[in-house]
């Protein structure tokens, strides 16, 4: 078999649960799933269905109940928690709804921030990170707070501190979720273009089907099963 | 590599009066810290400067741990000067100083009334006691007195009305200031000397406190303590000045140990008051610290982050502290029964207050990270 056949994200037979009080609550239930290498998958549904708890399963966030989680054929779901943060520093770039910028850092420091776990040249790492805001148009802002960014700005300033390490890997949990219309649009240009242009894997929760629409392959999910509707 | 530093700078001026509340308290640890240690030290030094081993004590059996407490007989000093063997002769007087030291309210410069430290003296004291030097004027006379260089800060009077010319009172009579005199960093210098029967008078004693006498070099002071056993009449008891001194040294341990103490139940009160101020700190960005460990930052680079920023605080309070400790260094005098030092900042000092800035610095960072980084990291990405 051809190692790029090899789906990037395997899951099997994935289930996660935990105790809540006296209740044991089971937001992931066998799942099957295989993410191809360069898709763009939509993960829609309400709200307790599970889709944000298998996004952070696939990004090594979290760690499943039971089942097995490979990424590029080899499983995760037994690393250790300092291991899993060296693991997402290599191949994960995350992407969140309120953006999860560092309010301390300037922008150009928030890019860099995944390139400070890799030993680099400082000049390296300088050229990495205007290029990272440069592609999310953002170039002129970097040396602001984020406090002195519009949401549509912190957020592609998230967008840049996710690809640049380059991973193999984005996931974006409701990244439109806090955007008007303008800037959820060119959110959402953006991750299309990073799919379409430099062939990244991206795993994308969301609630608005306008957002969904641009991804390549659509998922539902309810009471942590996957349901029909792949496109 | 890890987080770059100014990632703990600027988490620093987040919140100023929390800043300025862990600056304040490491600060006031530190001071502490030297203050303990600068007492301990200067009351230590000074004690044990005070004693030569070639001068033996003679003073009343059963009075050995206060000299101001003895009485003995004023024959005893002419008794023991030709029975002792060994003492020293200088211009062909013998080192023999029969004293009376005598603590007691005393006026200066008009001001109120500060106990001070007297001690009668002949001529024959400057033998007995090497150290003491004339700095300024003369020797005293009847109705004058010498003043060591301390004295005035005992008295809590300017160094100017200490000076030959100037006047203390001692009940209702005036004493002529003759002279300063320095004593080699002894408790001697923060007394003020008279003429012995000047003092025998205004104190109205028939005895002495104690006959000092300076031994030869090589001369063994265990004839003057056999000298007391054969003249069990005169109810003598003998004791070099270095035993002496030690003797009192040991007799203040407790209260240098509770120095220490206070200080370090105040470190403690501070230690726990670091805590909670970080705990409120590092718990308020437990979604910035998720975001980091999402990131790919492992628990040991944010706990080293944790630790720049707790030890940035407590070394800014350190700073504070040496310079309030260097300002105030030389500047405070501290009394005790027999004498008086003055607080210095020593480099020992210094060391202990840095070594506690930065104990507090780790100590008060690392429970604090730990609480942070123990929520799972999709409930901490969550966090408010």
């Amino acid at each position: 078999m051809n190692p790029t056949d090899t789906p990037l994200i395997r899951c099997r037979d994935v289930r996660k649960s935990y105790r809540k009080g006296e209740t044991l609550v089971t937001p992931i239930e066998s799942l099957h799933l295989d993410v191809p290498r360069g898709e763009f998958l939509a993960l829609m549904g309400p709200s307790g269905s599970g889709k944000s708890t298998l996004l952070n399963l696939m990004a090594g966030i979290d760690r499943p109940t039971s089942g097995v989680i490979e990424f590029d054929g080899q499983p995760i779901q037994d690393l250790s928690r300092g291991h899993l943060a060296a693991w997402r520093a290599r191949h994960v770039g995350y992407i969140f709804q309120l953006y999860h910028l560092v309010p301390v850092l300037t922008a150009f420091e928030n890019v860099e921030l995944p390139l400070l776990l890799d030993p680099m040249p400082r000049r390296e790492r300088r050229e990495r990170v205007e290029a990272a805001l440069a592609l999310v148009g953002l170039a002129h802002r970097m040396h602001h707070f984020p406090r002195e960014l519009s949401g549509g700005e912190e957020q592609r300033v998230a967008i840049a501190r996710a690809i640049v390490a380059n991973p193999p890997l984005l996931v974006a949990d409701e990244p439109t979720g806090d955007l008007d219309r303008d800037a959820a649009d060119s959110v959402l240009g953006l991750l299309r273009a990073l799919s379409r242009d430099h062939r990244r894997t991206i795993v994308m929760v969301t609630h608005d089907p306008r957002a969904a629409a641009v991804a390549d392959r659509v998922l539902h999910l309810e009471k942590g099963r996957l349901l029909e509707g792949a496109r | 590599m890890g987080l770059p530093l100014q990632y703990a700078v600027r988490n620093l001026l987040r919140d100023p009066s929390r800043l300025a509340q862990t600056v304040a308290g490491s600060g006031l640890v530190v001071l502490l810290v030297m203050g303990a240690q600068s007492l301990n030290h200067g009351m230590r030094e000074t004690l044990r400067a005070s004693g030569s081993p070639r001068t033996v004590v003679l003073l009343g059996a059963g009075s050995e741990e206060s000299i101001q407490r003895s009485e003995i007989a004023d024959r005893a000093a002419g008794i023991a000067e030709a029975s002792i063997a060994g003492i020293e002769t200088v211009a062909g007087r013998r080192a023999v100083s029969p004293e009376i030291q005598y603590m007691t309210p005393l006026h200066a410069a008009g001001r109120l009334r500060r106990s001070g430290f007297l001690r009668g003296v002949t001529p024959a004291a400057l033998l007995v006691h090497p150290d003491v030097a004339l700095i300024d004027g003369r020797f005293h006379g009847p109705g004058e007195v010498i003043a060591g260089r301390l004295a005035w800060k005992r008295l809590g009077v300017r160094p100017e009305d200490l000076r030959p010319g100037s006047t203390i009172r001692f009940d209702n009579t005036d004493l002529t200031v003759s002279g300063v005199f320095a004593a080699g960093g002894t408790v001697m210098e923060s007394e003020i000397w008279a003429d012995l029967n000047d003092l025998r008078t205004l104190a109205r004693r028939e005895t002495l406190s104690c006959v000092m006498i300076r031994l030869q070099p090589g001369a063994d002071p265990a004839d003057a303590e056999l000298f007391t056993r054969q003249r069990l009449d005169l109810e003598l008891s003998a004791m070099t000045e270095s035993a002496y001194y030690e003797q009192l040294a040991r007799f203040y341990a407790p209260v240098r140990a509770l120095t220490w103490l206070t200080a370090a139940l105040i470190a403690v009160g501070a230690v726990f008051g670091g805590l909670n101020i970080l705990y409120a700190a590092f718990a308020s960005r437990i979604r910035e610290i998720g975001t980091l460990q999402a990131v790919g930052f492992g628990a040991p680079a944010l706990v080293a982050s944790f630790i720049q920023e707790s030890l940035l605080a407590a070394m800014m309070g350190t700073l504070f502290a040496g310079f309030a400790a260097t300002a105030l260094s030389d500047r405070l005098t501290l009394y005790f029964t027999t004498g008086a030092f003055t607080l210095s900042l020593t480099p020992v000092g210094a060391a202990a207050g840095l070594a506690a800035g930065l104990a507090m610095g780790l100590v008060g960072a690392i429970p604090p990270a730990i609480r942070c980084l123990v929520p799972p990291l999709p409930q901490a990405l969550r966090a408010a």
